[in-house]
């Protein structure tokens, strides 16, 4: 069905040709970037992850949620509950536990909100997400209020405790590690996406998406369809904040308030949500830029707000979007036509 | 504790060694031990080669949003003592003071980003300001993890040394530690309105509100016996509307309202209260009114309401007569920011002349430019000579201490915005209201309080006869 013709197929070889060198490139990093810029791109790695599941949403089923915080924030909060309550250590439990909570609150909150969907559906999950701030944010006594619940790095365990953090000095040691785990789990999210997407089940999503009467008709059942995209949809974002929490150090209820909702909305509409890599690159971007506008300036709100502005009134394909545009211009005189970018 | 002590409430205050009015300066004394590295000492000769690289300091603190009232001060407080040491040519000398700044605002995962940052990528020598007790026990952690040197401004939380970072290396505080700042209003409010005993509580819902809250009510208590809460009131911090909340505290008939606003949500807060004549049905101790730059409560700002400084300083007080520290202090601060200092000045000013003073005497003792090691060393139990009297930082939590102080807001004619009225200034020793050294933190040694201080209160305070 996705594979049909040798030209979308050579097209398909040729994009995931260039993420060698792209893949290269990240592995290399740690080695001539330092500690700084290793751990900067280990969270634009890591909230590629969150923007790959929103995406699903937003780019591939048309719904725009402004609730994903909550499943960063499910996700941080329960490797940092599994740390105060169990004193538990091992990442890939982390990982299980942070994972299994996440498709709970997904797959719970999803049957409330795919009922609806544009600006009903934004409201909906914006008001699901700032339930769990609440909840994080009064019930201090078990979850630390605004202060919070500590994720030490010194504690963590990789690989079922093949690598560990403890002793003096580990920092260095601790981002290079985790680096790579994260750029690891970052792949093969990208390639696990990348297969929902362009599997039958994404192409139905896409086909709801761009006329949902139509999908019906085919005898596609609709409601089915967007739960599962949203619970997937969750479960990336999830992994995103399980992944966050040891590399933030802690987790606060701003996880899970709207902002942190609008700042995944933010990079993907930077990195452009008409196309499958838009997000990751929105994602890397972004908190670089975030980076370095609160370093350099004390007005970052404003210069962000421009920046989001432009984006919107001038460059509506976002940073990959316009890219590729450019591209296909310049090379439109070998094609016979522009091909559907995925 | 039934089989308490029970005592007049005057006895306890003398025995807390309260006194009140300008002449009770004479309280304000050296209790501790340590060395004192006054400032007029530091004309010694420096030691060995000092390289003449700029020393560089990472300051995050609110430059933006309600909460700047407090941390514009500390800012300035800050460069005006980096331009002070640099005239003189830098620190022994040699090395003068950069500053790279960050917001605050931008959240507590940015702050830690940013740290991140000043550390790995600008290779800061000394980290200082935050004033947000949601932020020092984040950054604290992080700051010991890259083994920077770290001395907070504000950030007073007794968490960060009672349970973020209880055994600290790199990480100091200069500035009083919270539970005070609630039961130093508590002393005030025991003093000056002792037949208080319907009390109602406005707080931001954070940390620092409910540590107010509870250290102030604990504290008031025991010191006045009787008391009850009538009706607790938790706006959001940085919130700009209170008037739901003004009126749920108007109806609850309180004899006296604690508030822990601070920042802009306290000059909100107090405009918003005025138009509902709050101020004349009840009593109101705060503890943060004065805590922005001193003009931002206007001269609208009733009269004899308990206007706390976090526990920390006033400008008028010490007296510049008895104290000249001060008088120098916030005559050249007047003069370089055309705006009189906060507590939040005092502290970053002392933060740097601190750690000024650590280096030199450090100095003298290993020659050349002193390793981190050698600084933190001469830092633990350092006493200094600031503007607000003398400062002590506690070896065992390296925690700064000061005589507390708080006052009666009155609108004299040589100020353009209301000050202390001289006759009604508290003066509280440190030791008397705060935990002593090596008490059993929260979670240890039969501790099953929030904080040291309010096991210390609980188990060791008599009772006042109600």
């Amino acid at each position: 069905m996705i594979l049909g013709n040798n030209g979308q197929r050579r097209s398909i070889a040729w994009r995931w040709a260039l993420a060698i060198p792209v893949v290269v490139v990240l592995l290399a990093v740690p080695a001539f970037a330092g500690a700084y810029w290793t751990q900067l791109l280990t969270y634009g790695l890591i909230f590629a992850v969150a923007a790959l599941g929103f995406n699903l949403l937003l780019g591939y089923t048309g719904l725009l949620s402004f609730g994903h915080s909550a499943y960063l924030g499910v996700g941080a909060y329960s490797v940092a509950f599994m740390v105060r309550y169990w004193h538990v250590s091992s990442m890939e439990l982390y990982i299980l536990g942070g994972v299994a909570a996440t498709a709970i609150v997904s797959a719970l909150f999803g049957v409330v909100c795919v009922r609806y969907t544009r600006i009903f559906f934004a409201i909906l999950t914006l008001a699901l997400s700032q339930v769990l701030w609440t909840v994080a944010y009064k019930f201090f006594w078990i979850t630390g209020g605004t202060d919070g619940l500590r994720v030490p790095y010194s504690d963590l365990s990789l690989l079922g405790g093949l690598i560990h953090f403890a002793g003096d000095d580990t920092y260095n040691k601790f981002i290079h590690s985790y680096y790579y785990y994260v750029l690891v789990i970052f792949c093969a999210c990208v390639v696990l996406m990348w297969l929902i997407v362009h599997s039958p089940f994404g192409k139905t999503l896409q086909a709801i998406r761009d006329n949902e009467t139509r999908a019906r008709f085919l005898g596609v059942q609709i409601l089915q369809y967007r739960w599962l995209a949203f619970l997937v949809s969750g479960i990336f974002t999830g992994l995103a904040g399980v992944l966050w929490v040891p590399l933030n150090g802690l987790t606060t209820p701003d996880i899970l308030y709207w902002p942190q909702s609008g700042k995944i909305v933010f990079f993907t509409v930077l990195g452009g949500f008409r196309n499958f890599s838009g997000p990751i690159i929105g994602a890397v971007v972004y908190n670089f830029l975030e980076a370095w506008v609160v370093g350099f300036t004390q007005y970052w709100q404003f210069a962000l707000g421009v920046i989001l502005i432009v984006l919107v009134l001038f460059v509506p394909g976002g940073l990959v979007g316009t890219l590729l545009r450019v591209l296909t211009k310049t090379t439109t005189s070998m094609q016979t036509k522009p091909k559907a970018l995925t | 504790m039934d089989e308490q002590k029970q005592v007049t409430r005057r006895d306890f205050l003398r025995q807390l060694g309260v006194t009140v009015g300008a002449a009770g300066l004479g309280a304000t004394g050296i209790g501790a031990t340590g060395y004192l590295a006054a400032p007029a000492r530091a004309a010694m000769k420096p030691k060995g080669n000092i390289p003449s690289t700029p020393i560089k300091t990472g300051h995050i603190t609110f430059l933006t949003g309600p909460a700047e009232l407090l941390g514009g001060p500390g800012l300035r407080g800050h460069l005006l003592a980096a331009e002070e040491i640099n005239a003189q040519g830098g620190i022994l000398g040699k090395r003068k003071i950069e500053t790279i700044q960050a917001d605050e605002a931008a959240g507590t995962d940015a702050n830690v980003k940013e740290l991140r940052r000043m550390k790995l990528s600008e290779k800061i020598d000394l980290f200082t300001g935050v004033i947000s007790s949601g932020n020092t026990p984040a950054l604290g952690p992080v700051a010991e993890e890259l083994k920077v040197l770290t001395m907070f401004n504000d950030g007073c939380t007794d968490f960060l040394f009672d349970k973020a970072v209880p055994n600290p290396k790199y990480v100091f505080r200069v500035t009083n530690i919270q539970s005070a700042d609630g039961v130093t209003a508590a002393v005030g409010a025991a003093q000056h309105w002792p037949k208080a005993r319907k009390i109602a509580s406005i707080q931001p819902d954070y940390s620092y509100g409910r540590n107010v809250h509870e250290h102030f009510t604990l504290a008031l208590e025991r010191l006045t016996g009787g008391i009850e809460v009538v009706a607790e009131a938790w706006p959001k911090l940085f919130t700009t509307d209170f008037t739901p909340h003004i009126t749920k505290l108007l109806s609850a008939k309180p004899d006296l309202l604690v508030v822990g606003l601070w920042g802009g949500d306290y000059v909100a807060f107090y405009k918003q209260a005025l138009r509902y004549g709050l101020f004349d049905k009840m009593k109101v101790a705060t503890t943060l009114a004065f805590g922005g730059v001193p003009h931002a409560v206007g001269k609208d700002h009733p009269e004899g309401v308990l206007a706390g400084v976090h526990a920390n300083y006033h400008f008028l007080y010490p007296p510049g007569d008895q104290w000249p520290v001060n008088k120098k202090f916030v005559d050249t601060y007047h003069k370089r920011w055309k705006e009189y200092p906060s507590f939040e000045s005092d502290g970053a000013y002392t933060t740097l002349m601190m750690y000024k003073a650590a280096v030199e005497k450090a100095n003298q003792l290993t020659g050349g430019w002193p390793d981190d090691e050698a600084i933190i060393a001469m830092l633990e139990g350092m006493g200094y000579d600031s503007p607000a009297g003398y400062v002590y930082i506690r070896p065992d939590n390296h925690q700064g201490y000061k005589d507390a102080v708080t006052g009666l807001t009155k609108n004299l004619p040589e100020y353009d915005f209301p000050v202390w009225d001289p006759n009604s200034i508290v003066y509280i020793p440190i030791r008397s209201i705060t935990a002593p050294p090596n008490w059993p933190k929260p979670g240890q040694g039969g501790n099953n309080e929030s904080t040291a201080a309010a096991d210390w209160i609980k188990k060791t305070w008599p009772k006042a006869k109600a």
